[in-house]
């Protein structure tokens, strides 16, 4: 039970004294202890941090700008050598400006940078072609033409499976031609092909107008037949174009324009047809027209091949080629029906 | 009462956190914190030369620093509040300063790890972990609310971040393809 208390009387005792204001209360030592022994050891870490620290920024400092390079010298100096560039396939101007994209433009600009090294002291264009539009095998002829007169570097062609038409132009720029004996080469020529799907398009009941400018305007029209002043127009650009050809081949092979149009009726021929006829220099493989390269560069047979190609756009080709269904894009532009003035043998 | 007699008051009487008026030194050492806890995760960065050297470069990651803690606070706080937990913002950003000095373990840490064990990230990860434990704890007795919740609210921030960060490294990616491409 709860003890019951009277009150106090008033008599017994004062009135205890009123109450001081609680000073604050002090923390209590253990924490405190701790607190400051930890302290302690955080400065002494601090201290040994700062110790090291200084030591090693010190050492940094002291240490020479210039590295001693002595031992790895040979590792910096790049070595002369003679460089590969690739050609293959259709020669199009290529549907993007990808770096990895090998589009007559990026192939250009590859002879130009590869040209304009040091280190490179020849170039060998790996041909294996059957050509392609006029614009882009041109686009890649100047090229060639512009870095021989700039940097006076011997250029090689060579020969793969096939090298015709606009491959051959191309080929016609360089210093020497090596090609198989069985390569398919020639096809010295121009053409403008069209489609024309009027009947189907008549069975299928589409029909396609258009309205022009001019009367020529929708030249080379899928959807009609060609008339003969279109015709007459279209022959005459192919004539200018194939005189562009024969000159380029002259000009190329030291022969007169006459010599070459002999040739150069579209007929295609073996590597060894084409050497009997001069339009070809040597037989040999990739390996032969590298030596030929490196002969010609002074640096004798065998030089050392600088490798073309970036690994970054090695990568991002790979992922191209991965996102473009697998290269169907590449297939729908073969397969193309718009028409195109191509240097193109069409057997491949 | 300096700042470490603060702290000390601190451990013995954590109440003393949501007491009113705010207790004396409390912001001091909650300041402290951050400087000392600061200044441990910036030598500990100075062994692995992953920051520069110099006194702005420690005043920069101090910066940094005080401003996410602010703003982790605030989503805290805002977070607690939303979710019927009473509290202040103010008082938890010095709670968070007040775990900070657990970074000060990084420096011993960095020193273990440049002999081999434990390794760099598993101190920081071990250091971290203590911190995110320190201010579940506080959060939960500032806010007056249960472990779990403190435990999200702690947590919610650096999630929105990983998860920001996220958005922007795939947006990186993808603009450096449509770059490139």
């Amino acid at each position: 039970m709860e003890e019951q208390k009277d009150p106090a009387p008033a008599t017994q005792s004062p009135l205890p004294p009123p109450a001081a204001p609680q000073p604050a209360q002090p923390a209590p030592r253990g924490a405190a202890v701790w607190l400051k022994a930890i302290a302690v050891l955080y400065a002494l870490s601090l201290f040994a941090a700062f110790a090291v620290l200084s030591r090693t920024d010190a050492a940094k400092k002291a240490q020479p700008k210039d590295m001693d390079m002595s031992k790895i010298a040979g590792l910096g100096k790049k070595k002369d050598s003679v460089a590969v560039i690739p050609l293959y396939g259709v020669i199009s101007q290529g549907a993007s400006s990808r770096s990895w994209d090998r589009g007559s433009q990026q192939t250009a600009k590859r002879i130009k940078m590869l040209a304009a090294k040091k280190e490179v002291k020849a170039i060998v264009l790996d041909i294996n072609s059957p050509g392609g539009s006029v614009g882009a095998v041109q686009e890649i002829y100047s090229a060639v033409l512009k870095a021989r007169a700039e940097h006076k570097k011997p250029f090689i062609a060579r020969f793969g499976e096939v090298s015709a038409s606009g491959g051959y132009y191309v080929a016609a720029a360089c210093d020497k031609i090596v090609a198989h004996p069985g390569t398919i080469t020639g096809s010295i020529g121009v053409i403008f092909s069209v489609a024309n799907v009027e009947g189907l398009m008549k069975k299928i009941g589409y029909k396609s107008e258009s309205i022009k400018s001019g009367k020529h305007k929708d030249i080379g029209s899928m959807t009609r037949e060609m008339t003969a002043d279109e015709r007459k127009l279209l022959q005459s650009m192919i004539d200018d174009s194939y005189e562009q050809f024969v000159a380029a081949v002259a000009q190329g092979r030291k022969m007169t324009p006459e010599q070459v149009k002999v040739l150069a009726d579209g007929r295609i021929y073996t590597g060894r047809q084409a050497k009997e006829n001069g339009l070809v220099d040597e037989m040999g493989d990739l390996q032969d027209a590298i030596d030929a390269a490196g002969t010609a560069a002074g640096l004798g047979k065998n030089p050392q091949v600088l490798s073309d190609g970036d690994p970054l756009e090695n990568f991002f080709s790979l992922l191209d080629t991965k996102l473009s269904l697998f290269g169907a894009q590449a297939v729908a532009d073969a397969v193309n029906p718009a028409p195109r003035l191509e240097y193109r043998w069409s057997g491949r | 009462m300096n700042a470490l007699t603060s702290l000390a008051a601190l451990l013995e009487r954590p109440e003393t956190l949501t007491a009113e008026p705010r207790p004396a030194g409390l912001g001091r050492a909650a300041m402290l914190g951050y400087a000392a806890g600061t200044l441990g995760a910036f030598i500990f960065l100075r062994l692995f030369s992953a920051v520069p050297p110099g006194v702005l470069s420690y005043l920069v990651v101090l910066t940094f620093v005080l401003a996410a803690n602010f703003l982790f606070a605030g989503l805290t706080h805002l977070f607690m509040d939303l979710t019927g937990a009473r509290g202040a913002a103010g008082r938890l950003f010095l709670a968070f300063g007040v775990t900070d000095y657990f970074f000060a373990l990084l420096v011993p840490l960095a020193f273990f790890s440049k002999l081999g064990a434990p390794g760099a990230f598993l101190s920081v990860v071990l250091v971290v972990t203590l911190v995110v434990y320190a201010r579940v704890r506080l959060v939960r007795r500032v806010t007056t609310s249960v472990t779990n919740k403190a435990l999200l609210s702690v947590l919610l921030p650096y999630a929105a971040f990983c998860a920001l960060f996220f958005l922007v490294f795939v947006y990186s990616i993808a603009w450096l393809i449509w770059l490139v491409v």
